[in-house]
């Protein structure tokens, strides 16, 4: 019906839908072409950043505490044991003077009373001896009590800050693994995406280059029509 | 607008509906559409040519030069490979109105004149109709349409038409197919697996979105949903992460929605014909015909180029279309893959069950 309308030979009508539909493929090619370009740049415009995945990391040293103000020498109070000594010398003197008080009102003689100072002084020296052994045993003991305790909260506190250092370490490596990983997966997603479109820009690109194709072969077949035509009118 | 709107469709119906097969007046009388459209243009081409190379080989040109009659004789050889670009050019645009989802908010007259050109039935020169090809002096072109359906005749140069190819711009905006477009959407945006993308570039029919995105108890079992289907008897239902689904496709999407905004008035068309009203793909073909004369249409002459809010609300729609019409299939009513969950069983001691695992999970 075309050849109707358009008049002249049926090879022209055919050649003008030929070379209609060969244009229409070349500006389908041609706006598919000019979308995929505007999606690929969209999506290479819109890639994540490249990001540092040790960017949290933080020094754990401020963990590490010095634990040596809280050491102290268990021996520096250890007691000396004199006080014990003055006092039971105290002591024998006044049971000595009190003797004394006694023996001169019952009239004995000096030598009694000299035997009786002997004998007092030595048992009070005897007393404060066996006192002052007993409280120096307990000082040893109390300190070494008291640095085994020390030890073994200083090696407590050790352990536990070790535990913390350790762990944290853990935690930001773990981070930055993730990190890594969601980026590198990303990356990977986005990537496809950007190959996948490139591909089918660069089919749109021959499309468009083959309805070119189609387009002037269908219109060179026409000339020949188109010539007769004319050679028909000069005539 | 909506003139335009109800003519077009007019136009659409009465081309497909062969009604007028069933015209009395029509099929009794003789239909011409013999318009003869290169055989008048050129009518007095051959006289005009013989005149302008006898004055030139008799040395009676205008001018000692002859440059008025060389650029004459240039202009007429070249006339017919400009006819026939100008003709092919014109039939290609034309021919986006026999698209089925042609937009009829593109102007009426180009599906008139289609309808010319291709000699439809009630187009002939017997029903009123005529076309001429004009060679202008200045070496142009133009066709005249003229007509009942032509208030005033349509005339088209070529070098306009030239003009508009070379900006990657048609007279007639033709509608992108968004129904392919989305089904390759759906193979990009990351939620299925390669191996669920077919040869011909879709998804196979027993595609499944990636268990990344089901939803799990913290047992790591999959959280069904229990769907009653009657008679006593229910069955598992996967469950899915929307949020996690809309967070993973959206900048594809929008890459897509960016490709799209590539040729503006193609978006136009794509929004008047498929997005604006968020129809499904079911409804899309009665669309053009009925909805698509809704208030939410686009116009060609007064929204382009597009504003930004418009190119928002373009891709905001987009996005929900491709969630409600594409995604939405794969994410509802989605069978268990473990094979033993699959099975019907009893809905009331299923739900027996599911409370007693409550009270066990939760010591009560």
């Amino acid at each position: 019906m075309l050849g109707a309308i358009i008049g002249g030979a049926a090879s022209i009508a055919g050649g003008l839908f030929g070379a209609s539909s060969a244009k229409s493929a070349a500006a389908r090619a041609a706006a598919q072409k000019l979308r995929l370009q505007k999606k690929l740049s969209h999506l290479e415009n819109h890639r994540q950043g490249i990001i540092n995945p040790y960017e949290d990391v933080k020094s754990v040293a401020g963990l590490a505490t010095d634990l040596s103000s809280k050491m102290s020498n268990p021996f520096a109070n250890l007691g000396v044991a004199t006080q014990a000594a003055e006092i039971q010398m105290e002591e024998s003197d006044l049971a000595l003077a009190a003797s004394l008080d006694t023996m001169r009102a019952t009239g004995a003689g000096a030598g009694g009373a000299t035997a009786l100072a002997n004998a007092a002084l030595r048992s009070k020296k005897g007393v404060a001896a066996n006192i002052e052994q007993q409280e120096k045993s307990n000082e040893d003991k109390r300190a070494a009590g008291e640095q085994q305790l020390q030890e073994a909260k200083i090696a407590e506190q050790r352990r536990i800050q070790g535990i913390m250092m350790s762990e944290e370490a853990r935690v930001q490596a773990a981070q930055a693994a993730g990190k890594q990983f969601k980026f590198g997966a990303r990356e990977t997603r986005e990537q496809g995406a950007i190959d996948r479109t490139y591909g089918e820009l660069m089919g749109a690109r021959q499309d468009r280059a083959q309805a070119k194709a189609d387009q002037t072969g269908a219109i060179t077949g026409m000339f020949g029509s188109l010539a007769s035509i004319g050679g028909k009118l000069l005539e | 607008m909506e003139k335009n709107l109800n003519q077009n469709l007019f136009l659409q119906q009465f081309n497909e509906s062969d009604a007028i097969a069933y015209n009395e007046g029509f099929t009794s009388s003789t239909s011409d559409y013999n318009f003869r459209l290169l055989e008048n243009a050129y009518r007095n081409t051959g006289r005009i040519y013989a005149k302008l190379k006898l004055a030139i080989d008799s040395n009676n040109c205008q001018d000692e030069t002859c440059a008025y009659e060389l650029s004459e004789i240039k202009h007429l050889q070249e006339a017919p490979q400009l006819s026939l670009d100008f003709l092919s050019s014109l039939l290609a645009e034309l021919s986006v109105t026999d698209d089925p989802n042609f937009d009829p908010n593109n102007n009426f007259k180009y599906t008139a004149a289609n309808s010319v050109m291709t000699a439809k039935p009630g187009f002939s020169k017997s029903d009123g109709y005529n076309v001429y090809l004009d060679l202008l002096p200045n070496g142009a072109q133009q066709i005249v349409f003229i007509g009942p359906a032509f208030e005033e005749p349509l005339v088209i140069n070529n070098t306009a038409l030239n003009a508009l190819n070379e900006s990657n711009t048609s007279l007639v905006a033709p509608t992108p197919d968004i129904d392919k477009d989305m089904l390759r959407l759906l193979t990009e945006v990351g939620i299925f697996s390669p191996d669920m993308v077919g040869e011909n570039g879709q998804l196979t029919a027993g595609a499944k979105i990636t268990e990344e995105y089901v939803i799990m108890n913290p047992d790591g079992t999959p959280d069904y949903e229990i769907i009653d289907i009657g008679n006593g008897k229910g069955r598992n239902m996967l469950k899915y992460d929307l949020d996690k689904i809309e967070k993973k496709v959206t900048p594809f999407i929008n890459a897509e929605v960016a490709g799209l905004m590539s040729s503006e008035q193609d978006a136009v068309a794509a929004w008047n014909v498929y997005i604006s009203k968020g129809t499904s793909v079911e409804e899309d073909d009665q669309m053009v015909q009925n909805a698509n004369a809704g208030s939410s249409s686009w116009s060609y002459t007064e929204d382009l180029p597009l504003s930004q809010d418009k190119k928002v609300l373009f891709e905001k729609k987009y996005k929900e279309y491709f969630m409600n019409n594409y995604l939405k299939q794969f994410t509802t009513n989605q069978f268990p893959t473990v094979q033993a969950d699959a099975a019907v069983f009893d809905l009331a001691e299923a739900k027996r069950a599911k409370a007693q695992k409550f009270i066990d999970d939760n010591n009560l």
